[in-house]
């Protein structure tokens, strides 16, 4: 019997046998260094720790502008080229038992077309934070200083980011992802405690500023904090969040800001095994986009009060809510999509694009407050971190390893759904060694002249980047 | 016929592989006592990336780990330290829940098992992972194969598929050394059928009060150029609380 079995495990290795010979020539795959045992050796910069992050960066940009814009650009157009170096460092240290202290910030050289050299606009530093932090209790943490606080699921708009409105010094990208790295804290108290099942967290961020006008590129200044962009109204939000059984995660959210109350919610969920489904949504009273714009430009001094205005104002509030719902899927081959759709009720309608283009083309000369005020609803918008249409749709791309190792690609587009105009812009990484890291970046407008991104004065840029991080 | 398609061999050796008493879930098991200690531990892993046979790129992950008493699968907290381009992001793997948060935005994004597979701490999944709770197996038969130094093992092949959406692949084939219980090498395969990573376990050494792995040689089977090795350095036990494992205390953790 034990003869029989012996013949047939014999007779079965044999069969298998070249299966199992197939089998070890996956060692030929790994490369003789490590077959040899030799140490790698690998161009890497000296460790730093998970706690800093410290790197040089010089970006050069180029750009392109339309001609006959239907809406005349009433004030300097954008810059045709910029040349900026910048050193960003982010470091926490641990101070007494429980305490740490962490920065966040940027110092900037920069020259553009229309301010040359010297100028003391051409250095800036953008103090992102600095705040004490002590874990009073066992994962009970208060924190105090200026601390950059984001809320959100999405990638492409956060209803309930409350403290991105006029965060964003200056942007060297579009993508949100990449103005999240560089905007400024909010000067706050928060105390938080994380235990096993959530996460409960309130903030207070007093007023200690009056608002003032919206910064232009050339009128940012050197040394200040800017406070007045983030701390011109007393607010206070508490959040918390919890996982629920299933794979769904949700955060409740909180919201005052002056005289206005908001509530925000997000939730995420794990769809299958390549796809992420989330939705993220807030909503409170408020005026529409174009009176709170005009509103804030009087109170600012940017609008003459007595001025009439270019666009009809409603006046009302009502209850208006914000929306970002979508969902991320990723290949096997590395690239992941994120498509999502944005809502924002107290954005632009069609009506109101229709209101802007008639408003503001054909005008004679004397009429120049008419293009000054549209385009002032625009770059409040954008200071605020609001889209401008009421729908708007939005495509990420992102590949690691694209085509060949380390190389990084993303792409995204950002498509305003009442006219089809869109914004593009795809970004190059590539990742030369551990310290070096090389890139460019293409965008472009797209769209008929009387479309939301077919108006804007920028048609395309280019940019090229090198970093080295310490 | 049947001797090419390898059905009348494997089941010739699977029968005379049961006959030494061991079920594949047993064999599994015993593998995974092997390569994991029973505590919660924290490890610093250095990662080299080979790109067609050269040394390319460097990262060092501290690595939390702890086993979820319910379900018995690891929950895995990875920090980066270097490169530094990456230091401090991080990746929150716990059950159905992923994470990754990048200190630079402030911004935690949920991702999915099959993003969780791209990028350096997708080696988690591959190396500290109960095969056991994730897997249901099967034993192929007997091998005699080499180690990544071409070192001959007497092997028990098992082939696994997923018990549940909870596993990172939907497919694992393994081969354990017979009578140690040390792993081998591994195939992962995707939901496709797709293989996807090759790895080989070496160097076993005394680490963690046991003999287990101290380095993995990974092969990107999509991409046969591309091949990492990890060492596991500076193992220890450590108490790790539940909270941890909370995406909201991602900002909070002072990794070392």
């Amino acid at each position: 019997m034990m003869y029989r079995s012996n013949r047939l495990i014999l007779f079965g290795l044999l069969a298998a046998w070249p299966a199992i010979a197939e089998e070890n020539m996956d060692i030929d795959l790994i490369p003789r260094a490590i077959q040899d045992q030799m140490a790698p050796v690998v161009d890497r910069a000296p460790a730093s720790g998970p706690r800093q992050r410290i790197y040089f960066e010089n970006a050069n940009t180029l750009a392109s502008l339309r001609a006959g814009l239907l809406v005349p650009f009433p004030s300097q157009r954008p810059p045709t080229w910029q040349e900026e170096f910048f050193i960003d460092a982010r470091k926490e240290w641990s101070l007494l038992k429980n305490f740490n202290f962490a920065y966040s910030g940027r110092m900037n050289l920069r020259v553009e077309e229309n301010l040359p050299i010297p100028r003391t606009e051409n250095v800036r530093h953008d103090f992102r934070e600095g705040y004490l932090s002590w874990e009073a209790l066992d994962r009970t943490y208060l924190d105090l200083g200026r601390i950059n606080l984001k809320s959100g699921v999405a990638l492409g708009y956060n209803p309930t980011d409350f403290f991105k409105s006029r965060s964003v010094v200056e942007a060297l990208s579009s993508d949100l992802t990449v103005l999240r790295e560089d905007r400024l804290g909010t000067l706050m108290g928060r105390a938080q405690h994380v235990w096993a099942g959530g996460a409960l967290s309130a903030v207070f961020a007093p007023r200690l500023f009056n608002p003032r006008s919206i910064y232009t590129n050339l009128g940012l200044p050197s040394f200040n904090p800017m406070f007045d962009r983030t701390n011109a109204h007393g607010r206070v939000l508490v959040k918390g969040n919890a996982n629920i059984a299933g794979g769904v995660s949700t955060e409740f959210l909180i919201y005052h800001e002056g005289n206005r109350f908001q509530l925000g919610a997000n939730v995420t969920e794990e769809l299958s095994h390549n796809i992420v489904g989330y939705a993220e949504w807030a909503g409170g009273r408020r005026a529409s986009l174009i009176d709170d714009a005009l509103r804030y430009g009087k109170q600012t001094g940017s609008i003459p009060v007595r001025t009439p205005s270019a666009l009809p104002e409603d006046g009302h509030k009502s209850f208006q809510s914000d929306l970002s719902v979508g969902a991320s899927y990723s290949t096997e081959t590395r690239i992941t999509f994120n498509l999502e759709y944005h809502f924002h009720q107290a954005g632009f309608s069609q009506r109101d694009w229709n209101n802007w283009f008639n408003s503001g083309s054909g005008l004679p000369a004397y009429l120049s407050r008419v293009p000054a005020q549209l385009w002032y609803i625009r770059s409040y918008a954008l200071d605020q971190q609001e889209p401008i249409s009421t729908h708007t749709a939005f495509l990420r791309a992102d590949w690691v390893d694209a085509f060949f190792p380390k190389l990084e690609l993303t792409a995204f587009i950002n498509i305003d759904l009442f006219d089809g105009s869109a914004f593009v812009q795809v970004t190059a990484d590539y990742y030369l060694s551990n310290a070096w890291t090389v890139g460019g970046l293409v965008t472009r407008n797209f769209g008929k002249y009387r479309s939301d991104h077919g108006s804007l004065p920028q048609s395309s840029a280019l940019l090229f980047k090198v970093a080295r991080y310490l | 016929m049947f001797f090419r398609s390898g059905l009348l061999p494997a089941l010739v050796i699977g029968f005379s592989a049961a006959a030494y008493g061991q079920t594949a879930q047993e064999i599994i098991a015993g593998t995974d006592r092997v390569r994991n200690p029973g505590q919660p531990f924290h490890s610093i892993d250095i990662l080299t990336e080979y790109v067609s046979g050269r040394p390319k790129a460097q990262s060092h992950l501290a690595v939390y780990s702890k086993e979820d008493p319910s379900t018995r699968q690891f929950r895995n907290l990875i920090v980066y330290i270097e490169p530094p381009r990456d230091a401090g992001k991080m990746v929150l793997l716990d059950g159905h829940y992923f994470w990754f948060y990048d200190p630079a935005s402030k911004a935690s994004v949920r991702i999915s098992p099959q993003q969780r597979l791209i990028g350096q701490a997708s080696v988690a999944d591959v190396l500290i992972v109960n095969l056991a709770v994730d897997y249901r197996g099967t034993l192929v038969g007997t091998e005699a194969i080499q180690d990544a130094d071409r070192r001959e093992h007497q092997c028990w092949h098992l082939d696994m598929k997923a018990a549940d959406d909870r596993a990172s692949y939907n497919r694992v084939e393994y081969w354990i050394e017979k009578g140690t219980f040390y792993p081998i090498k591994g195939k992962f395969y995707s939901d496709s059928g797709r293989l996807l990573k090759i790895l080989y376990y070496k160097a076993f050494q005394d680490r963690l009060g046991g003999v287990r792995p101290t380095v993995g040689i990974i092969i990107d089977a999509v991409d046969s150029a591309l091949v990492s090795t990890i060492n596991f350095l500076e193992a220890r036990f450590q108490d790790i609380p539940d909270a941890w494992f909370q995406r909201d205390y991602l900002p909070r953790l002072k990794a070392e």
